[in-house]
């Protein structure tokens, strides 16, 4: 072997691999536009993409898992929080943790309503593009404790349940898709973004008897339905969950009367009623 | 280096200069200081290796001025500017469209000025010419991220035209080109039997790198086929770093440790052994897709990031300004450096320290967070040992850059008229970035 047989190695080699990449980059830009539904990519999501750029967002966060490490990956974030609860914290993120208990604080970049509405479309249009199944498991921005710890495994649930609506009302209660464990922790005094709901029951039928509860709900398990469905129907009073909502709207997202069917909102519903 | 501590510090918390100097701004400098630096640190030792292997002066070193002050010119507002919030915060080319115009403005002058060395002299060899078509293909590769794509998939997809196929392409190619030359001078092995390894390694590098790419695809809204690929060809990419040690190795077996300027040498092998301790096997470590779904976007990364960064590109551009500084300065080749010594050492083990630290957190994020789903802030907060651990070693590395700049600037430059070459303070100035 000689000195010009290792040149063309060399070259002959790189010429080949390189051919191949762009070769395989022209295929990918046939597949690019379904594999991100490019066709949902407004002018919303393009102005959003650049607010994103602007504030640097990625030398602290990560998207895709790309960036900084150095705060929570926000990947899927549109699909744990909802518009209004994202809304209130980019208005001011220092309402939602304490340096003090996380160490880590955001700071507030002054977004405008409408840079607000336009991240949050770009990040919404982001939730959705085909990852090739990343993240394996949700990727939490805060579970106050151990998840898994206290719950039977998933798998063992749909199993043991399959008639049992209690059972089927936790599992739907703990399943990714819905990210109701994203905001509520079943632990006692564990405040996430929205309240435990450890003895939820209990509190459910004191909201009944208290004289300054102006919803409609006339039971406990009523209320309990009321309060996922239109969560800002009757905001509790004091709890920080309130103290930041966009015009007295709940944080909480107001759409799951449309992706739950009402035998899903009866399980839930006997879930959270076993919660004393 | 000040800034990255900086961010070590911010890490652990709390953070009281959180509204004047965020985590993100220092962030962008630190990682574009180093990106200048090195960049800064491989033009400097093209300027010394073209006319040393050319065996002529450099062809116009009033031009090699004026883009020494452009370059700083440029890397300085950006710097400045990065403080203040403007920046184009895309990762790791944050660099506001002006800056990028004028980074490309200079590797044409750059270019334009080496071959028009190479011409003069009539000759090169292969070192060089290893060397200086790494650079030129570093300055083609810049030029996909001065795309700008609606399409938030699209754009990362070419931000790793640039990022990728710099760090472990042809940077990797330049960082070969120095280490042949100087294997070949401080070793004295045969130039012919040299260069043809030279070839068989970049050779490998850009066999496996190209399609190597794929491994920061995975994720991002590409079609499947890239996992494979990029699992493949992942797994290749240390097998050229490994054959760069051997090749260190075995240069250094046939002459021995005799060279006089054994500080230079330390810099040199030290290089190749940590490119394939922290590119090669840390790299190897989570590139594997199985792996990498769990572990993508941890600290895992940083772990590998920082040490493969010092192994491959500030230790073999320290090698380079080691080697230099004889012929440059008045230093006396002869001379004890032990302040030298401290500088090795103590750079050494605190990167080491740092990537154990990363590395640490980065296993226990992926368990807490990843794998058993327990919250990122509560996961950080478990982290805190590591974090601290990090800034220590953080800080033994600070040291040892500290003493590495007052050794090189204790013996002053040898002055030279200036039609005599100007290699001397563009690695004065490669140091001073620092």
């Amino acid at each position: 072997m000689t000195k010009r047989h290792t040149r063309l190695f060399f070259i002959g080699g790189t010429l080949l691999f390189a051919a191949i990449f762009v070769a395989l980059t022209v295929d990918s830009h046939r597949q690019f536009a379904a594999l991100t539904n490019a066709d949902k990519i407004t002018p919303d999501v393009i102005a959003g993409k650049h607010v994103w750029h602007r504030n640097n967002c990625i030398n602290c966060h990560t998207l895709m898992g790309e960036g900084a490490y150095y705060a929570p990956d926000l990947t899927k974030i549109t699909q744990q929080r909802g518009e209004a609860y994202l809304t209130a914290f980019l208005k001011d993120p220092s309402q939602f943790y304490s340096e003090a208990v996380n160490r880590r604080l955001m700071p507030n970049q002054h977004l405008s309503d409408a840079e607000i509405r336009e991240v949050i479309a770009f990040l919404e249009w982001v939730s959705h593009i085909n990852t090739n199944g990343w993240p394996p498991r949700p990727i939490q921005v805060s579970t106050g404790a151990m998840a898994g710890t206290t719950a039977p495994s998933a798998s063992a649930t749909t199993e043991a349940a399959s008639n049992n609506p209690v059972a089927l009302g936790e599992a739907l209660f703990r399943n990714p898709a819905y990210a109701c464990t994203a905001c509520h922790s079943t632990q006692p005094n564990v405040k996430l973004a929205g309240p435990s709901v450890a003895g939820i029951a209990t509190r459910a039928a004191e909201r009944m008897a208290d004289p300054g509860y102006s919803g409609e709900a006339k039971d406990a398990s009523a209320y309990i339905r009321e309060s996922i469905l239109h969560p800002s129907q009757y905001i509790v009073p004091g709890a920080n969950f309130a103290t930041a909502p966009v015009g007295g709207i709940s944080l909480m997202p107001a759409d799951f009367g449309t992706r739950l069917d009402a035998d899903q909102i009866d399980r839930l519903v006997a879930y959270l009623m076993t919660l004393r | 280096m000040v800034f990255g501590l900086l961010d070590a510090v911010k890490y652990l918390g709390p953070d009281p200069l959180i509204n004047i100097l965020p985590f993100d701004r220092v962030k962008a400098v630190h990682t574009n200081l180093l990106l200048v630096w090195v960049l800064t640190g491989f033009m400097g030792a093209a300027y010394f290796v073209v006319p040393e292997e050319s065996r002529t002066e450099i062809y116009s070193p009033k031009l090699a001025y004026w883009q020494l002050g452009l370059w700083v010119v440029g890397g300085v507002t950006a710097v400045v500017g990065y403080l203040f919030g403007w920046t184009e915060g895309n990762k790791l080319l944050e660099q506001p469209y002006v800056v990028k115009v004028a980074i490309v403005v200079v590797m044409l002058m750059f270019l334009y000025n080496i071959l028009m060395t190479i011409r003069k002299a009539g000759r090169w060899t292969t070192t060089e010419g290893v060397l200086v078509a790494g650079l030129a293909l570093a300055a083609l590769l810049y030029l996909p991220a001065l795309l700008v794509f609606d399409n938030y998939t699209i754009s990362i997809f070419y931000r790793w035209w640039t990022v990728h196929l710099w760090v472990e392409g042809v940077w990797e190619m330049v960082q070969a080109g120095i280490l042949a030359f100087l294997l070949i001078r401080l070793s004295g092995a045969d130039r012919e039997v040299m260069e043809k390894w030279l070839y068989v390694i970049v050779g490998l590098v850009f066999i496996a790198g190209i399609l190597g790419t794929a491994h920061h695809y995975y994720w991002v809204g590409v079609p499947a086929y890239w996992l494979p690929i990029g699992g493949i060809f992942s797994a290749l990419e240390p097998l050229a770093l490994f054959v760069m040690v051997a090749y260190a190795y075995v240069a250094m077996r046939r002459s021995g440790m005799q060279h006089p300027n054994s500080l230079a040498l330390h810099w040199t092998v030290g290089s190749a052994v940590f490119t394939a301790f922290g590119a090669g096997l840390l790299g190897l470590s989570h590139t594997w897709p199985s792996v990498n779904k769990w572990t993508h976007g941890t600290l895992i990364t940083p772990m590998h990031g920082h040490s493969a960064f010092f192994g491959a590109y500030v230790m073999i551009t320290l090698a380079m300004i080691t080697f230099a500084g004889p012929a440059l300065t008045t230093r006396d080749v002869q001379s004890e450096r032990k302040m030298g010594y401290w500088a090795f050492w103590l750079m050494v083990t605190g990167m080491f320290g740092m990537t154990l630290a990363f590395g640490a957190a980065g296993i226990g994020q992926t368990y807490l967070e990843r794998i058993m789903g327990l919250g990122y802030m509560e996961t950080q907060l478990k982290l805190q040992v590591h974090f601290l651990m990090l800034t220590l070693t953080g800080i033994l590395f600070t040291v040892g850059v500290g003493l590495f700049v007052i050794d090189f600037f204790s013996v002053p430059p040898r002055i030279l008229p200036l039609s005599n070459g100007a290699a001397p303070a563009d690695a004065e100035l490669a140091v001073a970035h620092a």
